[in-house]
């Protein structure tokens, strides 16, 4: 049994239904904040060396976040934190009304990095409603293209906006007695990336100068490259539609895809080890280190990268062909897996908003109280939700987020890239075994030979789950990408060879009555929904789940921190600071980057009469907090 | 043959601030000497123009030309030529987190091709002011009217010659 607070168990036929004798099932108290905030307030009234820190905006990080902290520098430790996302997003307001064929260019324009995931979830969303199933070419070539833009998105984090915190300029200035060690430490992987020693590696992490810093900005090139010649555009691409794809590819467009994928296979290899030299360094210098951003391992992933033979766009069949994806979508509730079925992740989501600034929508009637196959829903489900700001002061008792609460089985879970690899390793029911292979404890991947020789490269189900393993997983992402790239490109030119070059199936959108749809898939940093309702044609509601939201989640009703809050109050104050004036919270920021925040898809628009400024712009990833 | 790129930058979109990719193909249109190119500069943003030059002949001088919100009066053209001078190198990272994360801005575009070394000495930017701001397709009645005075003025401050064009910004045209 996977729910241990909502009262849902399942029957001997795997389907779920409501623990007999529970009244209102989904009813809930909520916990007052105020006996906290009065206690931290006089905290920092009585004691000097407790400071309030707030990095606003947090740099480095796709789009607008703040985050408050109280802070006790004499004991080094984290009393009090606050995520804020600072602006709304309104593209459930935007796409209310309109036909369903617009959801997917018009979510598409959630983000400025990864608008093809937005786009793919929306087409498999309508894909159920229709219902619709794209043919095998069609279903290869998004796999193929949807692995592609995790390689603008993952070299981006690792190089551009979490590198820098490990980079020389900051170590040195931070920590000059790790930045001493690390010149003189040599690096256990040199052979495959060359850098001799640690110190090395972060030199050519400095921002704006490094080489691995200005490498990452190059292999954004190679990956928008091999991207276009499918999805003709980036961020947002033309051709992903419900039923498939609507550009022709041939064996040239597969060459020249090929021609820029070999060059990711050392890259690849290159940045896994030395993100394991980084972390495995830091750990030694001081193990104090595995504490940053540590929180437990609950982790939520929707799986990603469809099997072209078993997709059917069936919420009945979601369970099976949701196991036979690349990655596994699952969920890990302290570090064990507790499902890896669609069905039972889905019902398990709920979002709250005691903390958010939006109108509470009817829960008491709510229009669904099934999902199609019969299984509760919540009226805090996203088919139930509705979309209402409600602009407000902040408030740390009260509202203080643009963010919702999503929880699972009314948890704070976490969505990551890593979750993946975690699922696909804990689950072992993934099907595609030519480069890769779960273990239970671990995922093995064979990396092909280019200029470095072949590689069997292994990620680890971590120990502890803090910032650094956040880093590393992501760094083995980019492993996985690749080696799912590979994979849906050898399956592609087979169906290509024996002429089955369909990439889309014709589709009537229905004019009558009511369809809803979800579509599961997942984005650069993990776990991606989109829920929709359908009635006489027009989209009459439409939501959308995405990493960041649950990430950057203020607290729950009953008080429990989101994931950033949680992490940032486990960090311990490892950075060396004589007084308030010189402490530059590098370990606080190492967390919340880890998580690699992209808040443009979590919030958006601007909110006037608030405290909280403004959005320089609305349709992409470009929101900042001027003032 | 003197070699002049002429790069439209903002969001599609977004109304008055979508003016200049819109008006590239009009621009295109035109008569123009040869020597001169002119294309949409928004895509892909700054790390994509940088890719764009790195690979290209060196050109003469560089245009850019969009809407840029300064509160000024709406619909007021600008024009100057810029200085080349950069920001701290703290801001330089944070435009191009910008960048790379999808903000399409005239300013980070400057910011960052300037830092990376991919703009010509001689770089002239013509700006609207917008009045709306708001998503849809449609410029509003101010910009729409001051167009024609928009391509003329990028038409002028890529053709004519640098000791014309001043570092200050002046007003080329503004609304009746």
């Amino acid at each position: 049994m996977c729910f241990k607070n909502l009262p849902i168990e399942f029957d001997e036929n795997g389907k779920a239904y409501l623990r007999e004798g529970v009244r209102n099932p989904y009813e809930y108290e909520t916990r007052s904040l105020a006996d906290r905030e009065n206690q931290i307030r006089d905290l920092l009234a009585r004691n000097g060396h407790i400071k309030p820190v707030d990095f606003d905006p947090v740099t480095r990080v796709a789009g607008a976040l703040a985050f408050h902290t109280v802070v006790d520098l004499k004991e080094r430790r984290v009393l009090e934190t606050n995520s804020m996302a600072t602006l709304f997003r309104g593209y459930e307001v935007i796409l209310k009304g309109r036909d369903p064929r617009d959801a997917a260019f018009i979510s598409s324009r959630a983000c400025g990095v990864c608008g093809g995931v937005h786009s793919t979830t929306s087409a498999l969303t309508l894909e159920m409603a229709f219902p619709v199933v794209p043919p095998p070419l069609g279903i290869t070539v998004r796999n193929l293209l949807l692995a592609l833009e995790f390689w603008y998105d993952n070299p981006l984090h690792l190089f551009l906006l979490a590198g820098p915190d490990y980079s020389q300029a900051i170590v040195q200035t931070t920590n000059p007695e790790i930045w001493e060690r690390a010149s003189k430490t040599e690096a256990p992987h040199a052979s495959v990336h060359g850098y001799r020693t640690i110190g090395n590696i972060m030199t050519d992490l400095n921002p704006l100068t490094g080489a691995l810093y200005l490498e990452g900005l190059q292999m954004t090139r190679v990956a928008r490259e091999a991207y276009v010649a499918i999805g003709a555009k980036y961020p947002h691409p033309e051709t992903v539609i419900p039923g498939g794809m609507s550009t022709t590819v041939t064996i040239t467009t597969f060459n020249e895809i090929y021609a820029r994928l070999r060059q990711l296979f050392d890259y690849c290899k290159k940045t896994a080890f030395i993100w394991d030299d980084l972390c495995d360094f830091f750990y030694d210098v001081n193990p104090e280190y595995k504490k940053v951003g540590s929180r437990p391992a609950n982790l939520i992933d929707s799986g990603i990268w469809d099997d072209p033979f078993a997709y059917d766009a069936s919420y009945a069949n979601c369970n099976e062909w949701g196991e036979k994806r690349w990655a596994t979508p699952g969920v890990i509730v302290d570090g064990q897996q507790v499902t890896t079925k669609l069905q039972a992740l889905n019902i398990g989501v709920e979002e709250f908003i005691e903390h958010s600034y939006y109108e509470p929508w009817d829960t008491a009637q709510p229009r669904f109280r099934t999902d199609p196959a019969g299984n509760p829903i919540s009226p805090y489900h996203m088919w139930n939700k509705e979309t209402k700001p409600q602009p407000g002061g902040q408030s740390w008792r009260e509202k203080y987020s643009w963010a919702t609460s999503p929880r699972w089985d009314r948890r704070a879970m976490e969505a990551e890239c890593s979750a993946r690899l975690w699922n696909i390793a804990a689950g072992g029911v993934m099907p595609h075994k030519r480069f890769l292979e779960p273990t239970g404890t671990s995922l093995k991947m064979h990396v092909p030979e280019s200029t470095l020789p072949a590689m069997d490269m292994e990620w680890k189900i971590p120990e502890v789950w803090n910032a650094f393993e956040r880093n590393r997983g992501r760094a083995y992402h980019l492993v996985l990408t690749t080696l799912v790239a590979l994979d849906n490109w050898l399956i592609g030119m087979d169906l290509l060879k024996q002429g089955k070059d369909k990439v889309h199936t014709a589709f009537e959108t229905p004019r009558k009555g009511t369809q809803i749809g979800a579509g599961f898939w997942g984005a650069g940093r993990g776990y991606l929904t989109h829920h929709a309702t359908i009635d006489n044609g027009a989209l009459s509601n439409y939501q959308i789940l995405t990493p960041s939201t649950w990430n950057a989640s203020p607290r729950d009703p009953w008080g429990n921190p989101g994931p950033y809050e949680e992490a940032v109050l486990n960090t311990p104050i490892l950075e060396d600071f004589s007084s308030s004036e010189t402490y530059k919270g590098v370990d606080i920021l190492r967390t919340i980057r880890s998580f690699d925040p992209c808040m443009p898809c979590t919030t958006h628009i601007h909110v006037d009469g608030t405290d909280w400024v403004v959005s320089r712009e609305v349709n992409t990833c470009a929101c900042g907090i001027e003032d | 043959m003197k070699r002049v790129f002429i790069g439209g930058v903002g969001y599609t979109n977004l109304r008055d601030l979508s003016v200049g990719p819109v008006i590239v193909p009009e621009l295109q249109q035109l008569d123009w000497p040869a020597g001169v190119e002119i294309d949409d500069l928004s895509q892909g943003g700054p790390i994509a123009a940088i890719h764009r030059f790195r690979e290209a002949q060196p050109y003469d001088r560089l245009v850019l030309f969009g809407a840029v919100e300064r509160d000024r009066q709406p619909g007021q053209i600008y024009c100057y030529r810029w200085d080349g001078c950069l920001p701290d190198s703290v801001e330089i990272q944070t435009r191009v987190t910008e960048a790379v994360t999808g903000v399409i801005s005239l300013d980070n575009l400057l910011i960052v091709g300037g830092y990376f070394g991919i703009w010509p000495a001689d770089a002239v930017v013509v700006e609207v002011e917008p009045q709306d701001e708001d998503w849809g397709p449609e410029f509003s009645e101010t910009i729409r009217a001051a167009l024609p005075s928009l391509i003329k003025a990028v038409r002028w401050a890529a053709l004519e010659p640098t000791n014309r064009l001043l570092t200050n910004p002046c007003i080329l045209w503004e609304p009746q």
